[in-house]
């Protein structure tokens, strides 16, 4: 491709960004509420798999708290909602899930492989258990009732915690840093002997992933109604994100997002159309794409344009 | 080259699902009526809803249907149910999106109940805020009896700690002499709540709870709790708890040869698994119940309809009737009201009386009138959960006297050699 085509693609590209933008800024005035409910839990799906990608992708760390990083956003929007106005609130999830990340990230990031993934795990029950026992034997209660906002308004704070999680983990991708995180992803003793301090960037890193998940908490939690530990701290939200990353394909920074986007769109179809067959259809697209597509459906249309499938079944 | 082709086409990935996502379904014909329900289809509380409310609402649905359906005068026919079920996979969050599409898009004619009650809180504000009545199934709690006033359009069918068990139960241990309890309740709501009630009800009548323990509901071993309780030689042990802990504390008092006078255990006690898997060990055991085949003819009839052809483990003698009575009560404020209009349907069911299977059936501030309970503690006795204890309402049909104290679980025989 010549260099005039390239740039012939740019306003092309730019132009299709604005419409999109366009098109989803101004959704509640011309769409029907439930496409704002269910573009809003698009939107959260995307945040949180985009949030896990920023640290994991590149380093190859298997997080398992992101549950654990949306539920501290939940709860603080349940304590919070009822005092202090919505951008206060977010703000509030976000950072406690980001000093949540940079406590437990400076104590476990020096753990690798299956125990990093298990810690992280271990931390989303860890917070459930320690709310529920706070919940029991000093409140004594167990859920708590979230103030309830309008949904154009909870649709835009989720667009714009979107906008910030897709822009940060762009620029970080793109950045010195993004790179450190790569090397780390490939050889972390070799990193370290580069100079890149390991650590002080894991940790941080991972810290800036969980401020995304604790605002998107946040502000879904005004969804919910009601929460209490078990719906806050819900195993599914840490596995989610995987699951979603690998099936867009992690080799690139937009498959998660594709993931995400279709995944929680085949969710939606599956569990409203084919209710009863959902798990049953759900698991079978899901064993498929791990066996059959180890790079996503990014890889599978990276495979096809560059001609792969037809080569094969030309040699079949 | 990649990216100039790919982020287009991710652009028309979002722009396709947008469209599609923004379909707006019609609203359906009035020649049937629509009835919504998100449901746990998959996930932890999939075994709950499908062996609670499930059975009653699909053979009620089907039994309503094969009548011609609910004579609605505004239209001046019958119109059939049809359901319109979604698998919010025991997801709270799920579960209050698929709500609101159920009535915002599909436009349902009547939501029907999620499942747990702390789905009940999380569903009850969205149903009120779109004046849809919510006619609850499994759940309720003593704090939500507070937010009745601020929720109107919300119906409580199931009986629950201080509506009328504890204090009927607190009557029976009283009555026989009892004097100390020892408790074991779930770290969550309903434990909170039964043992919260007990604490107050107990000693009330003069009984003293010796030991209060909370577990988590995933709990695997009891027996050091059974252990404890055992030192304090309680007349009664309570297990407020979910039936998987109300299985394992039963198992665990049986090996350690614990035998309190009393053992309430529930939910779980009152379900037909709990005898399929212990048997005769059963003898004695308690827990909430509302009735059995000989509280009345039309009970009887109730039971043999839905539990034609089912396995005993398909049976509870708690909640399926009651399920069943808010369900005919809805029908009759349907037809009595004339019209699919929520309001007005909701004004009939605050203001009536209608005969069910319960008997002469009433909701009074949100919640199944007590009176209208057929009892509310039973206990197994040769195989059947009879009803022992129930309030002092005309409904109330105790079909055996209270045991006491129970008979010591059977020691199992030594292996032949």
């Amino acid at each position: 491709m010549d260099k005039t085509t390239v740039l012939s693609k740019k306003p092309l590209f730019l132009g299709l960004l604005f419409l999109l933008f366009i098109l989803f800024a101004f959704l509640p005035l011309y769409g029907s509420v439930y496409s704002v409910i269910l573009v809003t839990a698009i939107f959260m799906h995307i945040v949180l798999t985009v949030s896990w990608v920023i640290f994991s992708g590149p380093t190859g760390y298997i997080s398992l708290a992101s549950a654990a990083f949306f539920g501290v956003g939940i709860y603080t929007s349940a304590i919070l909602g009822k005092t202090f106005p919505l951008p206060i609130v977010i703000c509030f999830g976000a950072l406690t899930s980001f000093c949540l990340a940079l406590f437990v990230g400076a104590l476990t990031l020096r753990l690798r492989g299956i125990y990093f993934s298990m810690f992280t795990f271990g931390l989303v029950l860890l917070i459930q258990q320690l709310l529920l026992w706070y919940e029991v034997n000093i409140t004594h209660t167990r859920g708590r009732f979230v103030i309830v906002i309008n949904n154009a308004t909870i649709y835009y704070v989720m667009f714009a915690i979107l906008a910030a999680t897709i822009l940060t983990a762009y620029f970080i991708s793109r950045s010195k840093y993004g790179l450190a995180l790569q090397s780390i992803g490939e050889d972390e003793e070799a990193s370290a002997h580069t100079g890149i301090n390991v650590t002080v960037l894991k940790t941080i890193i991972f810290a800036v992933s969980a401020l995304f998940a604790g605002a998107a908490g946040a502000i879904m939690a005004t969804r919910w109604t009601y929460i209490d530990p078990f719906i806050a701290f819900n195993p599914l939200f840490s596995f989610m994100p995987v699951l979603m990353a690998i099936f867009g394909g992690m080799g690139q920074f937009y498959g998660s997002i594709i993931g995400a986007v279709i995944f929680a769109y085949l969710q939606e179809m599956l569990i409203t159309r084919f209710p009863y067959y959902y798990m049953l259809i759900f698991g079978i697209i899901l064993v498929v794409v791990i066996l059959y597509l180890p790079g996503g459906l990014v890889g599978l249309l990276q495979k096809w344009r560059k001609g792969d499938l037809a080569e094969k079944h030309a040699n079949t | 080259m990649k990216k100039k082709v790919f982020l287009p086409l991710l652009m028309a990935i979002f722009v396709l699902m947008f469209l599609f996502s923004a379909t707006v379904t019609t609203a359906p014909a009035k020649d049937k009526i629509v009835v919504g329900m998100s449901r746990p289809l998959s996930g932890p509380m999939a075994k709950i809803g499908d062996s609670a409310f499930r059975p009653v609402y699909e053979t009620f649905v089907a039994e309503v249907n094969a009548q011609g359906g609910i004579f609605v005068k505004e239209f001046n026919k019958k119109l059939p149910i049809e359901l319109k079920v979604y698998d919010d996979k025991s997801d709270t969050g799920t579960m209050t999106r698929l709500t609101e599409k159920l009535i915002l898009e599909d436009k349902v004619d009547f939501l029907w109940p999620a499942c747990g009650t702390h789905n009940i809180f999380a569903q009850a504000p969205i149903a009120n805020k779109y004046s849809y009545i919510l006619l609850t199934a499994e759940g309720g709690a003593t704090s939500i009896t507070p937010m009745l006033q601020s929720l109107p359009y919300l119906f409580i069918s199931l009986s629950f700690s201080d509506w009328y068990q504890i204090p009927v139960w607190a009557d029976l241990l009283a009555e026989k002499g009892a004097k100390t309890a020892y408790i074991i309740s779930m770290a969550d709501l309903f434990g909170i709540e039964y043992a919260g009630v007990s604490s107050i009800e107990l000693p009330k009548r003069g009984i003293n709870i010796v030991g209060i323990k909370s577990v988590p509901p995933d709990i695997k071993d009891l027996s050091t709790i059974l252990k404890e309780a055992q030192k304090t030689k309680a007349d009664a042990l309570m297990v407020l708890a979910y039936p998987d802990a109300v299985i394992l504390a039963t198992k665990q008092s049986m090996e350690i040869g614990y035998n309190p006078k009393a053992f309430l255990g529930g939910p779980g006690v009152n379900f037909g698994f709990y005898h399929a898997i212990f048997g005769p060990a059963t003898e004695g055991v308690s827990g909430f119940s509302m009735a059995n085949r000989k509280t009345s003819p039309a009970m009887k009839e109730l039971f043999d309809k839905l539990y034609k052809n089912k396995p005993e483990a398909a049976n509870d003698w708690w909640g399926h009737p009651l399920y069943w009575a808010g369900y005919e009560f809805w029908k009759q404020a349907i037809e009595k009201a004339g019209t699919l209009d929520q309001k007005k349907i909701k004004d009939v069911m605050v203001a009536e009386t209608f005969n069910t299977v319960l008997g002469p059936t009433s909701f009074k501030g949100g919640l199944m009138a007590k009176e209208s309970h057929t009892g509310e503690i039973g206990q197994w006795q040769k195989g059947l959960f009879e009803t022992v204890g129930g309030g002092k309402w005309p409904n109330t049909k105790v079909t055996a006297p209270f045991v006491y104290p129970k008979p010591k679980w059977p020691v199992p025989a030594p292996a032949k050699k």
